[in-house]
């Protein structure tokens, strides 16, 4: 049964994730490219960023992107082979707590950033 | 060999198989990104501190030719695996044929123009 177990999940964090992700690419690109406009709109732009929403969005982002890129390794290998197909679930929970651990490891690094800004 | 005097014409005898190439792609750019981008979240993210990022930071790393085409790689690859996920959402959710073609066409000017203000950014330096 696929609708309502951990593949419908995996799909749906997978596309969640992967649009989150390209948002965050698109702001990210246009907030470091800024710099071609000088130091002063670059600092504006990044002051802007450095509203308390924005760093807490980073740790989901960190945790955003390692969920995607290694959902999209279990992907890989249930396209190519039977075996990865057989332990889709398992591998999908082994890639929840790499993403969860993740998300832990960059609060913790990011901890003085998250209570202080820059 | 193709002989079709309408765009409909020219898809019905085309033999390409685009989206197959598209779902190969999807692929291997995903397996090169893994690296590219944990490496660079890793070290500019995690490894440095956020008092060290500053704009000298950034105009004096992206100097170095090697970084530049590091974040250039990243830049292209995923913006072509990004677009093209998207467009799998958007062809699956937005379900009339008008609205889609006006969100793809937007969607699509957005990348582009993010693209080149990107590439412009990196080799103005």
């Amino acid at each position: 049964m696929y609708r309502g177990r951990e593949g419908q999940w995996a799909f749906l964090l997978h596309r969640l994730s992967g649009l989150a992700i390209l948002s965050y690419l698109l702001l990210h690109v246009f907030s470091i490219g800024s710099f071609i406009f000088g130091e002063r709109f670059y600092m504006a732009i990044h002051h802007t960023y450095d509203l308390w929403p924005f760093r807490i969005g980073l740790v989901f982002i960190t945790a955003g992107v390692v969920y995607h890129a290694f959902n999209g390794l279990r992907i890989i290998v249930m396209d190519f082979t039977g075996a990865g197909v057989a332990y889709q679930r398992q591998m999908w929970y082994g890639v929840m707590v790499l993403s969860v651990l993740s998300a832990l490891y960059a609060a913790y690094h990011l901890y003085p950033r998250l209570i202080g800004g820059f | 060999m193709i002989r079709a005097r309408t765009f409909m014409d020219a898809r019905q005898q085309s033999h390409s198989n685009a989206e197959l190439n598209w779902w190969i792609f999807m692929r291997i750019s995903g397996l090169i990104l893994i690296f590219l981008i944990l490496g660079h979240i890793y070290m500019t993210f995690i490894q440095v501190s956020e008092a060290d990022a500053t704009f000298d930071a950034v105009v004096s790393k992206l100097s170095n030719p090697a970084w530049k085409f590091y974040d250039w790689l990243i830049l292209a690859l995923s913006l072509m695996h990004g677009a093209n996920g998207a467009r799998y959402s958007i062809e699956d959710y937005v379900r009339s044929r008008p609205n889609r073609a006006w969100v793809k066409g937007l969607f699509y000017t957005v990348i582009a123009v993010v693209f080149a203000f990107g590439t412009i950014g990196l080799f103005s330096i």
